[in-house]
């Protein structure tokens, strides 16, 4: 392939915009995030024209601070309940069920895909209007006919539903992901496997799981990345409240940044989200292996 | 069909078993679009599900009439159409080289392009407001340098890096790139270098190859990266939050946030009708990527 040597230089050139676009407004940003998370940083005030080095003082204050911990608890459980549990429950059944010759089998797919098309800001809307107070919001009038007394539900249990509305959301990729590994299943193991006399469910435990196991870990690290960076949906539904209950990390950047000024806190808090989606992202390289 | 099979003889129980369960998922799926659905074509809609009394179309008219609604899509469609085709050209240059260089720094720039995709935009909030703000002063102070200060205002509202057309243009273009590269890259990979080769004897020089034989044969891929980097900043909300301020520049997702935040008189046939059309761009884009769907997650492994 000498060709390719001999226009080499040309070829990476075409690599220099990407590189420019990417450098200067996200691995730039990333980077200088750590200076500021050392400065005083802020939106108004002196320390927003002259900010000072303050050394350690942000991540002090951050590890004293209530709020930064809960918001740290909140995305542990939205995280672990919605991507890791419900969107993958929910995505698998949905993946295994789809794959027998059913009718509606489109429409049925079609249905699941709809909630993760939509833009974060309808899909907040919608909640709104589903978890309202009062005995004729949506869900309170389908409960109602179960006899189940109405709720003020975002009120009383507000990370349960961020939970819930975030696995409404999801269930579509995991089960694309989960479909994509099914599908890799060569079907003579299962040939083979009935000959034996297995179960479906000894099938289903013994030999897709195990095999689709590949898929099951690189989805579990990419949504866990993905409801990580999630801030448009809570924030249009609940903006982090009542008081703190719904502050995913997202918000609560958000928050100490653009509502109370301290951009020095805002990137100290940012520093620590980076690095958990870091650690996260250097497993789902190793994970890749990716193919040069 | 001899994968499905293993459904076993089916006994009419056990398909039973399996509607039900996906009646109930898409029931959870769809219930909340009902809602939306009739209130938008309800005279007088409120928050809660009820039957229109009254259907009419003057909700969508009134998104064509009102203020607000066809400026905010006016401006949704110019930020992200023009950052999706930055994307694209970006994207498909990058993409070619990265599939067909040699170059001792491939694999670290694969392994880095996995590491920027997982950055939490929600982290880079901060030092991005505070890079885009030192870049704006620069526009400014050359902008008005040698304009008519009548002419600064406008001039900023499309050039300028914070409140501005430009700065969310290229924020929207770099938070795609990396996937749009990504999908680029592995696809390069799957078009044999024959033709190239081919082109070369031929004596064609590197951008006349690209012109007539690698373009032509790109356009799959780049379909591919222009619909996800369209969906993704098409529904993006974090962006325009934190860098538009005026009303002139209002996006959808701002524009549809801030109205069912007035407490009072929120008009909810008015907004559900916007969100139906909000929503449209991005459903129709979906259905078209869904089977792009897994290689954005897997690159390497083809799927």
């Amino acid at each position: 392939m000498n060709y390719f040597k001999r226009t080499s230089w040309q070829v990476q050139l075409l690599l220099l915009p990407c590189v420019l676009l990417i450098g200067a407004l996200v691995v730039y940003p990333a980077i200088y995030s750590i200076y500021l998370s050392l400065t005083n940083a802020s939106l108004v005030g002196a320390a927003a024209t002259n900010p000072r080095f303050v050394g350690m003082r942000n991540y002090m204050r951050l590890f004293a601070d209530g709020g930064f911990w809960n918001s740290l608890v909140v995305t542990f459980w939205f995280v672990l309940g919605s991507a890791v549990i419900g969107q993958f429950v929910l995505g698998l059944v949905s993946a295994v069920l789809l794959r027998r010759p059913l009718r509606f089998k489109n429409l049925f797919n079609s249905i699941i895909l709809l909630p993760n098309a939509v833009p974060e800001v309808v899909a907040g809307y919608l909640w709104i209007s589903m978890l309202a107070g009062g005995e004729h919001s949506t869900l309170n009038r389908l409960l109602g006919c179960l006899g189940i007394p109405s709720v003020r539900w975002l009120e009383q249990f507000p990370l349960a539903m961020i939970i819930v509305a975030n696995t409404w959301r999801g269930i579509a990729s995991a089960m694309i992901l989960m479909m994509a590994g099914l599908s890799s299943v060569p079907p003579e193991i299962y040939e083979a496997a009935r000959i034996d006399g297995a179960s479906p469910r000894q099938i289903f435990r013994s030999i897709t799981l195990p095999l689709i196991m590949p898929n099951i870990f690189l989805y579990m690290l990419v949504s866990t990345v993905t409801t990580i960076s999630i801030f448009g949906f809570i924030y249009a539904l609940t903006r982090g409240g009542p008081g703190n209950a719904t502050e995913i990390i997202g918000i609560y950047i958000y928050n100490q940044s653009f509502t109370a000024f301290q951009l020095g806190y805002g990137s100290a808090v940012a520093v620590v989200t980076l690095a958990i989606s870091m650690a996260i992202g250097l497993v789902y390289v190793r994970v890749l292996r990716v193919k040069v | 069909m001899s994968k499905s099979k293993h459904a076993l003889p089916t006994i009419f129980g056990r398909d039973a078993v399996a509607y039900a369960t996906l009646s109930l998922i898409s029931l959870f799926c769809v219930i909340p679009f009902v809602w939306l659905f009739l209130a938008s074509f309800d005279g007088n809609a409120s928050l809660f599900l009820r039957w229109p009394s009254s259907w009419t179309l003057n909700n969508y008219i009134g998104i064509f009439v009102r203020e607000g609604g066809a400026r905010w899509f006016f401006n949704s469609f110019v930020v992200v159409g023009t950052a999706t085709i930055i994307v694209l050209v970006f994207s498909g240059f990058g993409g070619y080289a990265l599939s067909r260089t040699n170059a001792w720094w491939k694999r670290p720039f694969l392994y880095g392009i996995v590491l920027v995709r997982v950055v939490p935009p929600p982290a880079l909030i901060v030092p991005l407001y505070k890079i885009l703000l030192t870049g704006n002063d620069a526009v400014g102070s050359f902008v008005r340098s040698f304009l008519n200060p009548d002419w600064v205002r406008p001039v900023m509202l499309v050039f300028g890096l914070i409140d501005g057309y430009f700065g969310l243009i290229l924020v929207f273009a770099a938070m795609q790139l990396p996937l749009a590269l990504w999908i680029m890259k592995t696809y390069f990979d799957t078009i044999p270098h024959d033709y190239e080769e081919a082109a070369l004897v031929d004596g064609a020089t590197l951008f006349q190859r690209i012109r007539h034989v690698i373009a032509p044969l790109a356009l799959p891929g780049l379909g591919a990266a222009g619909i996800f980097a369209f969906i993704s900043a098409w529904g993006d909300f974090l962006m325009p939050l934190i860098l538009l301020s005026s009303s002139e520049l209002q996006m959808l997702p701002l524009g549809l946030f801030r109205a069912f935040l007035r407490v009072q008189q929120i008009d909810y046939g008015f907004l559900s009708a916007l969100a139906i059309l909000y929503m449209l761009p991005a459903v129709i884009a979906f259905g078209f990527a869904r089977r792009y769907f897994v290689q954005t997650f897997s690159g390497g492994v083809k799927a």
